[in-house]
């Protein structure tokens, strides 16, 4: 119990992304076994850190551990047998059909000469059970809806079988209900399976349900860090999203609500700093 | 009699246009997907010229006053790869500097614009060069696969014994590839490291072929998009059937080629090219992938 295990690091870690800066002297410890959700405006910098940590863009300075290893030390098998990832527009062909897609999450696990193992194919089938793709499984992603997309790509992310999953905004272009569906497998593949997961989220309320843990960036600097109710404040938002809100509690549920209210004025946020 | 005819003219062109034909499909097929991308193949981007380029030099600095070469033939494909890799690391410098290295048709641009310059250097070769060498060289400017002898079989051949065992090995790299390159590396895929081996394999099957059968165009254009059309792309059979397109295509056109004007023979790259242009523009309106 004395030790707190830990899933990620970043030591003043400095990035750019398009040549603007993106992350400014960062550091950031993520603990191990838990539901991360990245906070922030747009261009806050939390994609950008979501990709510095899992080795997707490197850094200008500092120093990024994922996993218990230095990120350059990894190769790219060996890390992705440990951590997933999602990105935030991922592409593939068309004609590509929903198990092939899943089954590409495998590629980490295949031998070079080896055939398909019983290993693989159940791997993918729990995927795409898990995201209910199961029937619609042999359609190729050009004949799929928008929400139907995401979830191919959520099974194969699943099918990698990797103990610690990255989402850059998975909900994207989910209708609430998907949205919800997505975020209750994460909660149980965490809570019955201890998958570590990080997910950038945009939507306040769903990182106040679902997230054990909040990091909170504001302009590629992190402005609050810790337990999801002691980050997500009236006052830490007011001072990052520029937007009055209240924070409520609701009789039969037991996470609090943010009502946005309206954006606020300048000398508000000068009062509240 | 007729026997020699057959094994020391007739055989070796069917099976050069065959192989070549085979190695300028899979060429094309490997580019494609090395840079997701179905217009990037060698003809579009140029590098089949830059092999030509490197042909006609070679041709240039090496024949005699009668019209002899005063080095040996067999550094011929060296002078094609030479053109090819010199092309290719041209356009890579142009892609890396890219502003907008997103944009698919950035690419293509380079390609046009290099392919353009490389044509450009061959015509004016020929043009302030004696005569002698321009009827040599005349060859490589739409391909013809006229004139072929074991020697050229072999070298071809040989290009494309090194490439079956590389592929059969990316295999699946080949499929991981397909997905945008942060998926691909999330997924295990040392991309930049396949990408480069997946562009050296494709420019020296292309310089090989362009080499023995002159730049037979848009052959990595079409064979592929058949495969592709009528096999599905996702399994090692795509490759045999682009390959397999790749060079009956080839050998139709030599054969139609030599045929259709009797006695006269048209390069059988003009027949590619009648195919392959309105292929090129069908794609470029097409959309290829899907984004969530």
């Amino acid at each position: 119990m004395s030790k707190v295990e830990t899933l990620a690091t970043l030591s003043e870690v400095t990035a750019t992304y398009n040549d603007a800066p993106a992350l400014h002297k960062v550091d950031l410890d993520l603990p191990e076994g838990k539901i991360i959700a990245f906070c922030g405006p747009n261009g806050s910098g939390k994609s950008t850190a979501l990709r510095v940590l899992r080795g997707l863009h490197s850094p200008v300075q500092g120093a990024v551990s994922v996993a218990g290893r230095h990120v350059s030390e990894w190769n790219p098998r060996d890390l992705a047998r440990e951590v997933a990832m999602l990105s935030q527009s991922p592409q593939a062909p068309e004609d590509m059909t929903v198990y092939d897609l899943a089954l590409l999450g495998r590629y980490s696990h295949r031998g070079r000469f080896a055939a398909l193992t019983d290993t693989d194919r159940n791997a993918v089938d729990r995927a795409l059970a898990a995201t209910n793709m199961t029937g619609i499984a042999t359609r190729t992603l050009g004949q799929l809806s928008g929400g139907q997309i995401q979830r191919a790509w959520i099974a194969m992310v699943l099918a990698q079988e990797a103990p610690h999953i990255f989402l850059d905004e998975p909900t994207n272009h989910l209708d609430i209900a998907h949205a919800l569906d997505i975020l209750d497998l994460v909660t149980r593949l965490n809570r019955e399976n201890g998958h570590g997961f990080v997910i950038v989220l945009h939507d306040l309320n769903l990182a106040m349900r679902y997230a054990d843990h909040v990091v909170l960036f504001d302009d590629g600097r992190i402005a609050g860090e810790g337990p999801t109710q002691d980050v997500l404040r009236e006052e830490a938002i007011r001072t990052v999203f520029e937007i009055d809100c209240r924070i409520i509690t609701l009789p039969d549920i037991d996470r609090p609500v943010i009502v946005p209210l309206k954006r606020c004025e300048l000398s508000a946020i000068c009062a509240a700093e | 009699m007729d026997g020699v005819i057959v094994w020391t003219l007739r055989l070796p062109r069917v099976v050069l246009a065959v192989l070549a034909g085979m190695a300028l499909a899979l060429a094309g097929a490997l580019m494609q997907r090395a840079l997701r991308n179905p217009l990037a193949v060698p003809s579009i981007l140029g590098v089949s010229d830059g092999a030509a380029l490197g042909v006609v030099t070679f041709l240039w600095l090496f024949s005699n006053e009668s019209n002899a070469l005063t080095v040996s033939v067999h550094w011929l494909p060296v002078a094609a790869i030479l053109g090819a890799c010199g092309l290719a690391a041209l356009i890579a410098i142009l892609a890396l500097q890219d502003p907008r290295p997103n944009d698919p048709l950035r690419l293509i641009l380079y390609g046009v614009a290099m392919s353009a310059l490389a044509k450009a250097a061959v015509t004016l070769m020929m043009i302030i060069g004696p005569v002698y060498r321009a009827g040599q060289a005349l060859r490589w400017l739409t391909g013809s696969v006229n004139a072929a002898h074991w020697s050229d079989v072999a070298v071809v051949g040989g290009g494309l014994f090194i490439a079956v065992p590389v592929l059969i090995m990316a295999r699946l790299p080949l499929n991981q590839i397909t997905l945008d390159a942060a998926s691909a590396q999330s997924t295990g895929l040392a991309v930049n490291r396949s990408r480069v081996a997946l562009l050296i394999l494709s420019v020296l099957l292309t310089a090989l072929a362009v080499s023995q059968v002159g730049a037979i165009g848009f052959v990595g254009l079409i064979a592929p998009q058949a495969a592709r059309l009528y096999y599905g792309q996702f399994t090692l059979g795509y490759l045999v059937v682009t390959a397999l397109i790749g060079g009956l295509l080839v050998l139709t056109a030599d054969t139609v080629a030599r045929m259709i004007l009797y006695p006269l023979e048209l390069p059988a790259g003009a027949l590619t090219a009648l195919l392959g242009a309105p292929l090129f523009l069908t794609l470029l309106t097409r959309r290829q992938n899907v984004q969530s």
